[in-house]
Formats: C-alpha cells, sequence, structure tokens
C-alpha cells in the first residue's frame, strides 16, 4: 500500500495518539466515516513476525527463548524490595525491562524501563511502546461488561455509576465482535453478557471435572472467551483464522494474527482506505490549544530517533495512549486557560485510578489424568474463565464488588511441575507422570476506583526524551484484601469439591499494576465537577477533545478490559464523526 | 548412608571441609583443575555464539573437567532412563556452559566454580572419590545430601545444588530430547481442530 507522509503544513480532521486498541478502532472507525485522520505512534512499526515467531521451538532459540544476558526482566521479589524508577540494582544488565518482558520474544515490545522512569508507590507498570502496543501480547481474554458494573453504585453504594448503562453499548460490543472476531459459548448470565460467537474451543478432561463440580454450586465456568478469530473474517486480508497450533501458553503474541492485535485488525485496514497517514516514533509531549477559542488546536511530538520536535495540527484531538499515559498527556498540558492540566477543571484526571488485583489462586492435580499418555492441550489461546459469582444475588459480609478466574489445565511444551522436590529417575518420572494432570487458576478482582489512588507528575524526573515522569500514588485498599482472603478461599473449596489434590494454594497479592489493566484516570460522567469525559469520551472542558482509552472508566469491574475500550471507542467515534460532520467540534 | 537417616549437612561439612586440604595433589583428580578460572586457551580462542544451542560449541566457562563434571552432575539430576536419554545426551552442560560464559553475573559464575568443587569435596568425603569416578550410586548418595538439606540456603552448596538443579531442568525440557523423547509433546503444529475432552466427559468418570 501507498502510505502518505506526515505534511506539517496540513491540518487533519483528527489526530488520534496512541495505536493500541483504542487508537487502532479510532483510526479505523473514523476513517469509515471519511475523516483524514493522522495516527501518531510513540514507538518503532516493528517487524512483528519477526519477532513473535511463535512457532519456534525453544532448541532453535540462542537461549532457549529467555532473554539474551544483557536484558533482564524484573521480578516480583525486585518490584517489592526496590522502588521506582527499577533501574537501580541492575545496573548490569544493559536493557531493564517490567516483569512480562522475561521472554526472547517480548524484549523488543516492551520498554525499556530505564528509558521511562516513573516514582512513586510500587507499580508494575508494562508499557508496549511500538505500532500496536499491548495488543501485540495480550492475554486475548474478550469479556462483556453489563448493568452489574455500569450501575455498581446503585447496586452498593460505592463510587459512581457510568453515564451509560448495558443497552446503550451493546450494539457496539456487537459490532467489535462481528468485526474482529471472538470465540465463546453462549451461558445467558446477567453478568456477562454473550457475545455473537464464533466456534469455540473445547475444554480437556480436568476442566470438564471442574466445570461439572462447579454446576452443583450454581457457578459457571466457560470455554476462554477469545479475541480470536476461529472461523476467519471475510472482511480481513491481514489475519488468518486460529489453527490451534503453536504454543499459545507461551508468552507473546499470534504471528499469523487470528488472535486480534491492532495492526492488522485496524489499522492496516484504515490505511487501506487511504484517509489514514501514520507517523511512529512521535512521542507526544502535549496537547496545543489555540487560546482564542480554548479548543485543541493539534499536539507537539518529539520523534523518538532524531529527537527534533514537531508541531502538528487537525481539528479534533482524540486521546488513546493508555490509561495512565493519556492523564498524564492531559496533565502535561498546562496553559494560561488550563492550569491544572488540560480537560482537569473538576481535578479529577489522574484520580479515581483503578484496576484488577491478581495474585490469589491454586493448582491442583486430577489423579485420574496422573500417567495418562501426553495430551495435546495448547494451541489454544486460553482455558477457561471462571465467571464472577459474590456479590450478585446476595451480598458478600466482608467486602463488595466481585472477581472471576483464569485458568487451565493439560500438558504444554514445558511440563508443570518441576519445581517437585528431589532430582534423579524418580524425579524424572514423576514429571513426566503428571505433566497432563495439572490444573491451576488465579483471580482477577475489581479494585475500587478511588479518589485517594492517584497519578501526578513528579517535579524533577523526566524521561529519556526530557518528558516529566509520572507518580504514582497508588496502594490496594482493605477491601481488595479482604477480596483477596475471600478468593484464595475459595479457590481451594472449588478444586477440593472437584476431588483435585491440590498442589498449591496461593495467598500472596502481587504487585499493584500486574494485571495490566489499569484504568480509570479521566472517568466519564454527567457531572463536570466531578467526571472528566460524558458519555461519548468528549472532554466536558473542551469539545474537540476526546479520550476513548481505559482511562474513561468509572470502575474497573472484574472483567478484563479490552473488548469494553474498543466498544466505548467505537460508539465515542461514531458520535465524533457525526457532530464534526454537523460542525459542532 | 541410610535412607532412614538423612546427613545432617552442616555437621557433616566441618569434616569435608577438613579433608581439602590433605588432598590437594594427591589423587586421581587434581583440586586445581577444578577450580581453575578459565577454560583452555585452544578452546577459548574461539567464541562463535551458536544460532543453536545444542551445538557442540568449544567451551566458554567450564575447564574440560569442570565441564565433564557438570555433565555427570545433571545426568545425576536427569538420568536416562529406558523411556528416553538423560541431560548427558541432551547436552545440558553445554547449555550451562554458554550461560555462564555469557552472563553478566559475578555472582552466578562464581557460586558455580565455588559449588562444583565443594561437590567434589563431598565426593571425596563420602565415597573416597573424585565424583567423576564415583558410581553413580555414589554420586545419587552425594546429591542426596544436599537435596535433604536444601532448606539450608545459606551454604553455597546447597545454592549451587539448587542452581544445578534449575538450569539442569531449563536445559533439558528445552532441547529435543526432553520435549519430543522424554515428554512426547504433541503441540507446535497445524491441526483442524483442537481435540479436547471426549464427548466432554469428565477426567473421573
Amino acid at each position: 500500500m501507498a502510505e502518505p507522509q506526515l505534511d506539517l503544513s496540513k491540518t487533519y480532521d483528527a489526530i488520534v495518539v496512541g495505536s493500541g486498541a483504542a487508537g487502532g478502532m479510532a483510526a479505523h472507525v473514523l476513517t469509515s466515516h471519511g475523516m483524514q485522520v493522522l495516527l501518531l505512534e510513540a514507538g518503532k512499526k516493528l517487524p512483528i513476525e519477526q519477532e513473535l515467531r511463535s512457532m519456534e521451538w525453544p532448541y532453535d532459540n540462542a537461549h532457549r527463548g529467555y532473554l539474551p544476558p544483557e536484558s533482564h526482566s524484573l521480578t516480583f521479589n525486585e518490584y517489592t524490595i526496590r522502588n521506582p524508577p527499577y533501574g537501580a540494582g541492575s545496573e548490569k544488565a544493559k536493557h531493564l525491562h517490567s516483569y512480562v518482558g522475561s521472554s526472547d520474544y517480548v524484549k523488543n515490545i516492551v520498554v525499556d524501563e530505564r528509558e521511562h522512569p516513573f516514582t512513586g508507590t510500587n507499580y508494575a507498570w508494562v508499557r508496549a511502546r511500538c505500532l500496536g502496543g499491548k495488543t501485540n501480547i495480550w492475554g486475548r481474554l474478550a469479556l462483556r461488561l453489563s448493568d452489574y458494573d455500569f450501575k455498581a453504585k446503585s447496586r452498593d453504594g460505592f463510587g459512581e455509576d457510568w453515564p451509560i448503562s448495558y443497552g446503550d453499548i451493546a450494539p457496539y460490543y456487537d459490532k467489535v465482535d462481528l468485526h474482529l472476531g471472538i470465540m465463546g459459548v453462549k451461558e445467558n448470565l446477567p453478568h456477562l453478557p454473550d457475545g455473537i460467537f464464533q466456534r469455540p474451543q473445547k475444554l480437556n478432561c480436568a476442566e470438564v471435572t471442574l466445570k461439572q463440580s462447579l454446576q452443583k454450586m450454581g457457578r459457571v465456568l466457560t470455554q476462554y472467551r477469545a479475541g480470536v478469530t476461529s472461523e476467519g473474517l471475510k472482511h480481513n486480508k491481514y489475519r488468518s483464522r486460529c489453527y490451534g497450533r503453536g504454543a499459545c501458553e507461551r508468552k507473546g503474541g499470534c504471528d499469523i494474527h487470528a488472535a486480534f492485535d491492532s495492526p492488522t485488525g485496524l489499522i492496516y485496514p484504515a490505511m487501506d482506505t487511504g484517509s489514514l497517514t501514520l507517523r511512529t516514533n512521535a512521542v507526544v509531549r502535549e496537547v496545543t490549544v489555540d487560546p482564542e477559542t480554548g479548543k485543541a488546536s493539534g499536539v507537539q511530538f518529539i520523534d523518538s530517533q532524531t529527537m527534533k520536535d514537531y508541531a502538528v495540527h487537525a481539528k479534533v484531538v482524540v486521546l488513546a495512549a493508555s490509561t495512565l499515559e493519556s492523564a498524564r498527556l492531559l496533565l502535561l498540558s498546562k496553559s494560561r486557560l488550563y492550569p491544572k492540566g488540560l480537560a482537569n477543571s473538576s481535578g479529577h484526571v489522574g484520580h479515581n485510578f483503578c484496576e484488577h488485583l491478581m495474585g490469589p489462586g491454586v493448582t491442583g492435580r486430577a489423579k485420574d489424568l496422573v500417567a495418562k499418555p501426553s495430551t495435546l492441550d495448547d494451541g489454544r489461546p486460553g482455558g477457561f474463565y471462571l465467571t464472577r459469582f459474590r456479590n450478585l444475588s446476595e451480598k458478600h459480609p466482608k467486602f463488595i464488588r466481585g472477581y472471576g478466574f483464569e485458568g487451565g489445565s493439560g500438558c504444554g511444551m514445558f511440563p508443570h511441575g518441576t519445581d517437585v522436590h528431589g532430582f534423579g529417575a524418580s524425579f524424572k518420572e514423576e514429571v513426566r507422570k503428571n505433566q497432563g494432570a495439572y490444573i491451576s487458576m488465579g483471580a482477577f478482582g475489581e479494585v475500587l476506583a478511588r479518589y485517594e489512588n492517584y497519578v501526578d507528575i513528579d517535579p524533577v524526573v523526566r524521561d529519556k526524551w526530557g518528558i516529566p515522569a509520572l507518580r504514582f500514588h497508588y496502594k490496594f485498599g482493605d477491601n481488595e484484601h479482604r477480596m483477596a482472603e475471600d478468593m484464595k478461599e475459595t479457590s481451594q473449596e472449588m478444586f477440593e469439591a472437584a476431588g483435585f489434590e491440590i498442589v498449591r494454594v496461593s495467598s500472596r497479592v502481587l504487585t499493584e499494576g500486574w494485571s495490566i489493566h489499569e484504568l480509570g484516570t479521566a472517568r466519564m460522567g454527567t457531572d463536570p465537577k466531578t467526571s472528566v469525559l460524558n458519555q461519548f469520551q468528549q472532554s466536558h472542558d473542551v469539545k474537540n477533545l476526546f479520550v476513548v482509552d481505559g482511562s474513561a472508566f468509572v470502575n474497573a469491574s472484574c472483567q478484563n478490559p479490552t473488548w469494553t475500550i474498543m466498544s466505548l471507542c467505537w460508539r465515542s467515534c461514531d458520535y465524533l464523526a457525526d457532530e464534526f460532520r454537523k460542525g459542532n467540534l | 548412608m541410610s535412607n532412614n537417616n538423612p546427613i545432617d549437612l552442616r555437621q557433616d561439612r566441618r569434616e569435608w571441609l577438613k579433608t581439602s586440604a590433605a588432598i590437594v595433589g594427591a589423587s586421581l583428580l587434581p583440586l586445581p583443575a577444578i577450580t581453575q578460572e578459565q577454560p583452555h586457551a585452544e578452546t577459548a580462542s574461539a567464541k562463535p555464539v551458536g544460532k543453536s544451542s545444542e551445538n557442540n560449541f568449544p567451551s566458554r566457562f567450564f575447564t574440560p573437567l569442570q565441564h565433564a563434571l557438570v555433565e555427570e552432575l545433571s545426568e545425576t539430576i536427569i538420568p536416562a532412563d529406558d523411556h528416553s536419554g538423560g541431560a548427558k545426551a541432551a547436552k545440558v552442560a553445554d547449555f550451562i556452559d554458554q550461560l555462564l560464559g555469557e552472563t553478566y553475573d559475578d555472582n552466578q559464575k562464581a557460586l558455580w566454580r565455588e559449588g562444583l568443587r565443594l561437590v567434589d569435596l563431598m565426593s571425596r568425603h563420602y565415597s573416597g572419590k573424585p565424583f567423576l569416578e564415583a558410581r553413580p550410586e555414589e554420586r545419587v548418595a552425594v546429591l542426596k545430601v544436599l537435596s535433604d538439606n536444601d532448606h539450608m540456603t545459606d551454604l553455597p552448596e546447597v545454592r549451587f545444588f539448587i542452581e544445578l538443579k534449575r538450569l539442569t531442568v531449563r536445559g533439558y525440557y528445552t532441547s529435543k530430547i526432553g520435549i519430543h523423547d522424554e515428554l512426547e509433546y504433541k503441540g507446535n503444529r497445524i491441526l483442524q481442530e483442537y481435540v479436547g475432552c471426549d464427548d466432554q466427559g469428565p477426567a473421573n468418570s
């Protein structure tokens, strides 16, 4: 395709900042309405198939798939005993990555922590600066939210309701399902609405055992609802259907793009319209404002390679740089008109920061599967999802909101259970005989959106490009810790009820940020005094400014956010294009 | 040694550390060779980074004697059996040699040098022979002392054992022998449909 080049003299209809799930969706929807869009991505366009190499055998890799010696990825222990920025103590490593960057296949996708410092409370902040961002390596669990989430305040009194209800967003969930492909099984649950599913993957035997046991408890285990196309997408020439191949449990992405990623799912098709200009290596440092009108006029960006500064202009600015980076940009965009930062008359930008807590979970062994022949259990995008069961029809005495579990079972390329005691012939035999019998699951719970959990700008520390760094003021609270205790107890109970031998129960709460589901720093709402955006992710203060990523969330729910980010973004961009056409922006 | 009476490592090590002075230069496998830091000049001169880590490349970190010792130690951790080859056949020692040759972690390098020395001392103490000359059951007996006492992580020989097991496991189960012969891994190939559980029936039926 002939790619249009950036034209600095042009005023684009819209600038979109960020090329992940939200930015890709914004580019897709706005160009589909005929708007001329400039998409800015801070990172490179990587030769992604060469990075991912989804079917490479470990023994064909120079370091068996692990990081090369000059790179180091942070461990749970390092996140716990060190403080941000995390460079100190790892001086010997030339490149330092977040915990996700622990394999040879993602080391160039996640950022080098030293180039991207942040300060304040401990946080496992996973960032991917490259075309497509984190969608290149996401976990693919594609869940809908429901009115249990959108109207959570009405149910338990905490926080705020969203300015939309499920009925407003449902048609857009449908559009996303059809446009990007999703595998799953209908369950008819009010708290986890069904989608328009392509052929689901199958559960394996231990998973079926757990499902049937849970049914007796009134709890629902369903096949992993994966943002992966199992039947193919006739309208998209960049993506293949899932062939159940590869070792999907290995950290990394899908090099045939059966799993959704923003470039092949959204950006390349948008470029084919001729209306999209993509500029990579464009590190946006400020949204500029017309002092006459008070409206956004464009952005300033630094070329990440040459360090040259550029100004680009547009009639509408759409931020999709991720929950924390979009908040950072708003706070950095101070002017005489907007001394607290752009779109921040409420003082809520950076606040109400929320996410999912991870850590508690269980590993068990299905005794009947011990010493069975090896089975093919990977090549699946995931195993199962055990849906929320707390605070639906009854009220838990110790905490509000809920949690779900992601889990799986069966043989993988690298065996489970090599941490058993001992060595020698018996060790080898035990690993072999048990390799298909392990089953495990880990919880994802809602972290309440509280004003006191926030980010602001560090007065001293700057990143490699001289842009002031974010400072975190963020900690899990009492509700989260009480919920984590319950996660541990219920996970053990459920595995025991299924007849699994308990191998390990974990109550350890992982570092804040571990779920990579950060949300809520520019929340939507009807009241401009207590919210940043309206129901169409449009700034209350600056009407040609939209923030279409996870920062708009009013609460985190306990369901994974990517599908909701894209559905909300589609709805908002339809509205944006309509207003643009009417001359209202 | 009886399986029923695990050896107290902390007590025993005083004894075998004492004997170290007496045997220097006296036996079949001189200690200086085990503790020598650099590989022999002729093997160290060429250090190509193998495309495949299973390639038989020249030693980078271990001396030939240390390499032989690591081969036998890793084979004792994951031995050949009638099902598949062991760590020696999977060239785990080469994998560990490459890793240590490339690492920037000097503590890790020092631990391996010291650990190899101490394990050889232990072998001399318990069987009267260097590890390389000990019989398989004598080798198992030495590592069993470490495995039985693997909570004593303040002791370098215990930390070495944990590290030896960790890297042997990593090297073995990422090798062709480990993946294909031992575990008979079925994935990483194109298939029309994932099979799943037959008839979606329960595992315990």
